[in-house]
């Protein structure tokens, strides 16, 4: 699946933007299938803006966003849920867990979305091992520590096939141990499904081995 | 499907505004049985009228005269149907088979035997056999037989035995006794006459008339007659449905009268065709608000799910993943709702037909294809209104 932005331009960020060069906005680009794509973005550039854009939940922008050619507007409502389901998953900076679930469900309600999971129950509880979350899986979501909830959100966009991970700031509230495992973790399930991400973040790191670096 | 509707069911709430969700299930129970009702009323209806078990001899044949006004009154000619009228009314829809009654254009006289000191000045009608209800194999007569058969009607011999007996101190006699006495007949044309044995062969209650057989009548009528063809004026027809209103409608049109008490079933039947409309409106009254109270239901617990659903789709969860879910549960109550009201009008059905059945009157004790057809219909109506209802606010939510 190939994700292309065409002079893309965010309409209540747009006077601000104009003002500054940026290798996103307002730029032709296409992000090519399987490669491992970091957006670096100084606060307030608009990073969680283009991830929402990318991932068809804001329209508010001006020129395109092309998923495999066609623009998403192209796309309708049920085809886009067919595109999640299969092919392109997200981690929310905001994680977006439902809260009347445990931590489980949270996970489960997605692997179980599409008739035929792509991971099994057990491959989910390897995940959470390896994030070191197994002890909260039963647990209300609720009641989770906000670094807890950032890796039931991981395993979450983890549990279901895709091309693209998009991820906002994946893992501004874990500490290094943990942020180590969860780039170990997110790196080899991609390599699994030969599938590329785009990560924003506010500054360099070196969590994975990138291909292409973007400046917003 | 099945897990992830499991999961669904905990982010969904369909249990918010349940009573309400109750009230508007019982009045669909109670719209969907006074609909079926009304369906059932009007099969057993039909049954009773047109079923060949019910076939009720006296109300299926109807004889029909012109209405002896003051206008026409002794101007016999004006009393009689011309061709056009009779070929008008055998071609009614109403009319299955159609007879003329032929009178006698010859004088006859009868007089009783032995003793009883009885003869009258009287006349001769006479009706196609299948007219005629009563069934006797004495009822033929060929031409040099020297018996006529006769059917008298039942009226006339409860006159004479509850009228005219008793206040002249006369004998009451049995239908046996008449059955049994020989008649003397005479048949004349001023000119010449004839002597035959007149035998009673049958009551009629269906024709107010002294009838012999048809063949008799065309034989003396040719070679008695005075007149030369005799105009029409009684005719008998055979219809499935004497109540029916276009038939008296047409009666009242056309000036023409019958036996009215024939005709007093049709009040009768208007009054409960009345009340079986009723009862149907008011199931499809009571329907139409139960379908509001869904539609407001799903509208209120997807309004009240908002931020959820909003939330599951942007997940990936699939508008139409939703509305099955949703759909999912609401059909199996539908279902059940629909079953348990046919079978209740199962049984209601089974002792309404016991019950007729001890008045002869006989229904089938199944429920009707109407009535699952309705059933079907209104459960079709009721789904299809939700699933637009479903549609529009899972598509303005999602």
């Amino acid at each position: 699946m190939q994700i292309q932005i065409q002079q893309l331009m965010p309409i209540p960020l747009k006077d601000k933007l104009l003002q500054r060069t940026s290798g996103i906005w307002n730029q032709d680009v296409t992000f090519s299938p399987g490669s491992f794509v970091k957006i670096k973005a100084p606060s307030g550039t608009g990073k969680t803006t283009l991830v929402h854009y990318l991932y068809h939940i804001r329209y508010d922008y001006t020129g395109t966003v092309l998923v495999d050619n066609r623009p998403w507007p192209a796309y309708n409502k049920n085809e886009v849920a067919a595109l999640r389901q299969q092919q392109l998953s997200i981690i929310f900076q905001d994680l977006r867990l439902f809260e009347q679930l445990t931590a489980v469900e949270n996970i489960e309600l997605k692997r179980v979305m599409q008739p035929n999971p792509y991971c099994t129950p057990e491959k989910i509880r390897e995940m959470a091992a390896q994030l070191n979350v197994t002890h909260v899986l039963q647990q209300s979501s609720k009641t989770l520590s906000y670094g807890e909830r950032q890796r039931i959100a991981i395993i979450r966009a983890l549990s279901q096939p895709f091309q693209w991970l998009l991820m906002d700031e994946p893992f501004s509230h874990l500490d290094e141990e943990n942020t180590r495992r969860a780039a170990t973790l997110i790196a080899a399930e991609c390599k699994a499904r030969n599938a590329g991400f785009i990560l924003t973040d506010l500054d360099d790191d070196q969590h994975f081995s990138y291909d292409v670096h973007y400046q917003l | 499907m099945r897990p992830f509707f499991e999961l669904l069911k905990k982010i969904i709430h369909t249990g918010i505004g349940k009573s309400r969700f109750l009230m508007a299930s019982v009045g669909l129970g109670i719209a969907m049985l006074l609909i079926l009702v009304a369906i059932q009323v009007h099969s057993n209806f039909n049954q009773l009228l047109y079923s060949a078990k019910n076939q009720n001899e006296t109300a299926d044949f109807l004889v029909i005269n012109k209405k002896i006004t003051n206008a026409i009154m002794g101007q016999s000619g004006k009393s009689a149907f011309s061709p056009e009228e009779i070929d008008k009314i055998r071609t009614q829809p109403f009319v299955q088979a159609f007879g003329l009654i032929t009178s006698s254009r010859f004088k006859v006289v009868v007089q009783a035997p032995g003793d009883l000191h009885f003869a009258t000045d009287m006349f001769f009608e006479s009706v196609p056999d299948s007219f005629l209800d009563v069934k006797n194999e004495d009822w033929k007569w060929n031409v040099g037989d020297r018996t006529i058969p006769i059917i008298l009607p039942s009226d006339f011999l409860n006159l004479y035995n509850f009228g005219f007996s008793l206040s002249q101190d006369l004998p009451q006699i049995s239908q046996e006794t008449v059955k049994a006495l020989p008649l003397q007949v005479v048949i004349s044309n001023n000119i010449t006459s004839e002597q035959y044995i007149g035998h009673v062969v049958g009551f009629s209650d269906r024709i107010s008339s002294f009838l012999v057989p048809a063949s008799f009548m065309s034989w003396a009528n040719e070679k008695y007659g005075t007149t030369r063809e005799a105009p029409t004026s009684r005719v008998i027809i055979k219809t499935p449905d004497p109540s029916s209103p276009s038939l008296v409608k047409f009666l009242d049109d056309n000036g023409y009268t019958t036996n009215l008490d024939k005709l007093k079933f049709s009040k009768t039947r208007l009054i409960v065709q009345t009340i079986v409309s009723v009862i149907g409106f008011f199931g499809l009254i009571l329907l139409l608000f139960a379908m509001l109270v869904f539609s407001m239901f799903i509208q209120l617990i997807i309004a009240s799910c908002k931020r959820e659903i909003q939330l599951l789709v942007m997940l990936g969860t699939a508008p139409r993943q939703l509305k099955r879910y949703l759909l999912k549960q609401f059909v199996p109550l539908y279902i059940i709702i629909g079953v348990v009201c046919v079978l209740l009008l199962a049984g209601l059905q089974y002792v309404t037909a016991t019950v007729l059945a001890k008045h002869d009157m006989v229904v089938s004790v199944w429920p009707g294809p109407g009535v699952f057809a309705g059933t079907v219909l209104v459960l079709g109506l009721v789904y299809f209104v939700n699933l637009l209802t479903v549609n529009r606010y899972v598509n303005k939510e999602s």
